[in-house]
């Protein structure tokens, strides 16, 4: 073959490839195109930290963006998924930024630091970060806002100690973080609730989404009898469908993944980040941001308000006796929160004494697992 | 605890098997492929939607061994007839595995699959212990077991894995009968491709029953080092691949069973583990190697 | 083989057909590109107009390639020096990792209030030093044991990135995080100093990492060129046998070689940790190393063009945000943009057959 040739016959090659498969699919960025007409006044960004289609935490986020378009018509809404938590992340919202941006929702943790550099430099851009905690001091530009993820799990949790046969409950966790603690403590709590024998064991991946490394985490909680396993990860799916293959009970996280385990479905719990991010987009539309409640560690649960965080529907197998339970202790919750003392961690030292309730603040800094969980906090 | 142990060991061995056997034939005929990552990428996601969408999972096993080995033969057609860098067009042809199979997989991600189930093989599985550990896994498991015997038979006791070995050693050889090394190389890369395809297929198919972008999160790399580590040998790729299954195996279980274990640590510990037995065979190993190779870590273009 | 590496790299270069086949080669990348972004039902002349305008148009874009480009440079570095010598180093990115492990146990350990004009050094010499005793492992396995370099600097960049995960998520884990794992963050003197004056920098985040990186890259040319150092290196990446035979110290040349290579990238991991992070964290790495031994084999390890192909794939990494934000392409496109110009420059060559 002459040179000539074999030049465009490679590229050719290639181009054959990348092409055939990008016909194969893909129109979802066709969809996502938003036509940019001249009514759209505000833009408002959005940074993933993942995939927005995740089936998981960055999904829920994204779907939360798309209800905000849905009710601001005047606002377009940009937006850059697999931004990693570090400084990238600064040179994406100056992008967002200099493209015309003046609200922006860096929705992973990671994000924060650079959000608190990014605000000090752009007095006029709004930054509402997704689970963080304002500096010291406080920028009048930013603001954090979360729900409380375990007082959801706590019900799921309630769930799962009336399912379980073995009184063996598995949770397969990415990394031992105060907000995956605090879920742990909250689902066995819940299950020590209705079944005083229920155990959960924790595994940890160090990985939020490694789905051949979660599926190994659900098969070795399996092999130790365990009958009902939840998991704290990115993606979500490896988990539900490994304990449906099996034969085993799946409790939900993130995203209602129901319809993948029509047995074996339990209860979840799920984002439904779309009145919140409406509300604080409208707050801000007002023009009344600084000073609002969103300008500030803005944290929403039972015993404030809406939470953003909610029950997924339950499965098949949950009795209306346990319903009518869970429904009863989301009042309770309401009244005096998830960890109401007494409380005995692992070494059965009391950590939280009767009479008092961890607020808010201190679950964000949880560390230690509570009487009932099996498995140990690496040191 | 043994037992759990070693059946997740096999199960969660059996991809990085395949990928490492597909190498094995790679770099036998001298070409080292660090796409392999990439063919297992490709495979992943072609079985998985091939599954979704016609609902068989062998179809989809099909898919994704051609996703495999066509991904492999992108990078064998610039690196065999273009003569560029092995290593280098290894890296690029990963980074347009990564995004093609992410643009491509997005709206298989929500999607529940059929994939494999667990098949006791009869009688065998009732076997106490062994019947655990060997016998009661997917038939991708089954496969990758029997395939590590049936690639050193291929390549040792028949002519086209001689012909393989020749254009990796001594490629006069083929051309003074007639052959063409270039095409031989052509073919194992393909082949290899297409074995890491099956291997990505059994992760998202047999083990995870899932599609997320990235997923194979560096398996692929580590069927490469377990190559080197295996002598070139499948029969060593086949301990090599337990080995590293074994380690992620022994870290979940011990955990599930309520031990602290310095996760982090542990993770590193294949990979020192592979340096450390390089290093112990060192002098076995340089002799194993296919001449073809070490022309391939000189840095002339 | 005839001519070193580098001798063919400026015959490339000269102007002419070589030169041609590389713009041809690029453009039949953006082409091919924009064939893809138009399938997949994208605007190809959005994309393009997204890429142009945040690299080159937008204020702080040039500034931000450069920033980019600073730790790409320094991994291609710690790519070029080895391969003069016929050694493979695919470990730049544990390298950088160490060399930020490095540069933070220094700064860990000087008083906070020390100035910047002696902690900079130091904490520079943390990097270095780190990076160089990372990569001076796979150099003694291979003068050792000939255990080849690529493989178990590869190996030892997975094993680096967790020896970072356990400690920003163990010993070194800011208290204040809220969990997150990463250190805590930098003293203001142990950080380095902006550039945001220089009209390029647009404002922007511009820091002194660019002056390191652009020193490291004026040494390598002299060691190249006008060193016997850089001379025997040659010699021993020609011919080996040949080197040993007439004398040369083979050995101790391999292991210079790999340990010079890893102090750049340590010293990346420096310039990573001082002027952009500001603290250890497990996202540190960002794939540098990776695309440093591309720039590197790219320009066939001639220091002299590692600055502009450093600043290309700078570009692209910038590029890539707003393909996202302004084209509204998802996220994998920028690795299938800089896949595609990769594989049409790779599919440029003369065509030279293997020996075979």
């Amino acid at each position: 073959m002459s040179r000539l040739v074999r030049i465009p016959a490679t590229l050719g090659a290639v181009l054959a490839l990348v092409l055939g498969v990008a016909a194969c699919g893909d129109d979802s960025s066709a969809a996502d195109s938003g036509t940019s007409s001249s009514e759209k006044t505000v833009k408002v960004g959005f940074l993933y930290v993942g995939p927005k289609d995740d089936f998981g935490y960055n999904q829920a986020a994204y779907e939360g963006s798309l209800e905000v378009a849905k009710a601001f018509p005047n606002v377009e809404i940009i937006q850059a998924e697999n931004v990693p938590e570090n400084a990238e992340a600064e040179r994406v919202m100056e992008r967002m930024i200099s493209q015309g941006a003046t609200l922006i929702f860096p929705t992973s943790y990671g994000h924060l630091t650079p959000a608190v550099n990014v605000a000090k430099k752009h007095p006029d851009v709004v930054f509402v970060h997704q689970g963080g905690l304002e500096p010291d001091p406080k920028l009048p530009n930013l603001g954090t806002y979360f729900g409380t993820v375990y007082e959801p799990v706590f019900l799921a949790g309630m769930a799962a100690g009336k399912a379980t046969t073995s009184n063996k409950l598995g949770y397969v966790v990415a990394f031992p973080i105060p907000q995956t603690l605090a879920n742990v403590n909250a689902f066995e709590l819940g299950a020590k609730a209705v079944n005083p024998e229920a155990t959960t064991t924790v595994v940890f991946t160090a990985s939020w989404c490694d789905p051949a490394k979660q599926a190994q985490a659900a098969n070795a909680l399996i092999s130790q009898g365990v009958d009902v396993l939840t998991q704290h990860q990115d993606c979500t799916k490896t988990i539900i469908e490994t304990a449906e293959a099996a034969g085993k009970k799946s409790v939900g996280y993130h995203y209602d993944a129901s319809s993948l385990a029509p047995q074996g479905w339990v209860a979840g719990s799920e984002w439904n980040w779309g009145p919140l991010y409406t509300d604080i987009v409208k707050t801000f539309l007002d023009g009344s941001f600084e000073g609002s409640k969103y300008d500030g560690d803005y944290r929403v649960g039972l015993q404030t308000g809406d939470n953003p965080f909610v029950q997924s529907p339950f499965g098949p197998g949950v009795d209306q006796e346990t319903k009518d339970a869970i429904a009863a202790a989301k009042d309770e919750i309401a009244a005096e929160g998830v960890f109401a003392g007494p409380l005995k961690d692992q070494s059965g030292d009391e950590v939280v004494p009767a009479g008092t309730t961890l607020t808010y603040a201190e679950v964000e800094q949880m560390d230690f697992l509570v009487e009932g969980v099996v498995g140990k906090l690496p040191k | 605890m043994i037992e759990a142990v070693l059946a997740g060991a096999v199960r969660g061995g059996s991809s990085i098997l395949f990928a490492a056997l597909g190498e094995t034939v790679s770099e036998r005929a001298g070409v080292i492929n660090l796409s392999t990552e990439g063919s297992m990428l490709c495979g992943a996601l072609a079985a998985y939607a091939t599954a979704v969408e016609t609902g068989s999972a062998w179809l989809g096993v099909l898919a994704g061994a051609a996703a495999g080995m066509a991904l492999a033969m992108l990078f064998a057609a610039v690196v065999v007839f273009r003569a560029a860098n092995q290593l280098a067009t290894g890296i690029v042809v990963l980074f347009l595995a990564l995004g093609v199979t992410s643009l491509l997989g997005r709206d298989y991600v929500g999607q529940g699959v059929d994939g494999f189930t667990r098949w006791d093989v009869p009688g065998l599985s009732d076997i106490p212990f062994v019947g655990t550990v060997l016998f009661a896994h997917d038939p991708l498991t089954y496969l990758a077991l029997l395939a590590a015997p049936l690639v050193w038979w291929l390549m040792f006791r028949t002519t086209p894995g001689l012909m393989v070995r020749a254009a990796g050693e001594r490629p006069e050889v083929l051309v003074a009968t007639g052959h063409s090394p270039n095409l031989v190389r052509l073919a194992a890369v393909a082949a290899g491709g297409l074995l890491a395809g099956i291997g990505g297929a059994q992760i998202s198919t047999a083990l995870a029953l899932n599609w997320s972008e990235n997923m194979i999160q560096g398996r692929g790399f580590v069927a490469v080092a377990l190559v080197i580590f295996a002598a070139w040998n499948p029969m060593g790729a086949l301990a090599g691949a337990l080995f590293f299954g074994g380690i992620e195996s022994l870290q979940l279980q011990l955990q599930a069973e309520g031990v602290s274990v310095p996760a982090d640590l542990l993770n590193a510990l294949p990979y020192l583990a592979t340096i450390a037995v390089l290093v112990l065979f060192s002098r076995r190993r340089l002799h194993a190697a296919p001449d073809g190779l070490t022309s391939v870590f000189e840095t002339s273009p | 083989m005839t001519a070193g590496p580098a001798a063919r790299a400026a015959a490339r270069m000269r102007p002419g057909t070589g030169l041609v086949r590389w713009l041809a080669a690029i453009g039949a990348g953006l082409a091919g590109f924009a064939l893809f972004v138009a399938i997949a039902g994208g605007s190809p002349a959005a994309a393009l107009q997204a890429i142009w305008s945040s690299t080159v148009v937008d204020a702080v874009g040039p500034g931000e390639v450069l920033v980019a480009a600073a730790p790409v440079i320094l991994c291609a570095l710690a790519v070029a020096i080895p391969a003069w010598a016929g050694l493979w180093n695919l470990g730049g990115e544990g390298q950088l990792v160490v060399g930020a492990i490095g540069a933070t146990v220094v700064s860990q350990a000087l008083p906070s209030s020390l100035g910047s004009w002696a902690a900079l050094p130091l904490l520079l010499a943390g990097g270095a030093i780190g990076g160089a005793l990372w990569c001076a492992i796979p150099a003694v396995l291979r003068v050792t044991v000939n255990l080849n370099e690529a493989i178990s600097s590869l190996l030892l960049s997975y094993v680096a990135l967790r020896l970072l995960d356990y400690l920003v998520n163990g010993p070194w884990k800011d208290p204040r995080s809220l969990g997150f794992p990463q250190a805590e963050p930098l003293p203001d003197g142990h950080r380095l100093g902006g550039l945001d004056w220089l009209p390029v920098a647009g404002g922007g985040r511009l820091h002194t990492g660019l002056l390191i990186a652009l020193a490291a890259v004026a040494a390598a040319v002299v060691a190249h060129r006008h060193t016997t150092w850089g001379f025997r290196l040659r010699v021993v990446g020609g011919n080996g046998e040949a080197a040993r035979r007439g004398g040369l110290p083979v050995k101790r040349l391999i292991v210079g070689a790999m340990v010079a290579g890893g102090a750049l990238a340590g010293v990346a991991g420096m310039v990573q940790l001082s002027g952009v992070e500001f603290q250890a964290k497990g996202g540190i790495a960002g794939a540098y190393g990776f695309l440093g031994f591309l720039v590197s084999w790219l320009v066939r390890h001639d220091p002299r063009w590692i600055v502009l192909a450093g600043i290309a794939i700078g570009a692209v990494r910038v590029g890539g945000d707003a393909l996202q934000i302004d084209a509204n392409l998802p996220a994998a496109s920028v690795n299938v943009l800089l896949a595609l110009l990769l594989l049409a420059i790779l599919a440029r060559g003369r065509g030279r057959r293997r020996s075979a």
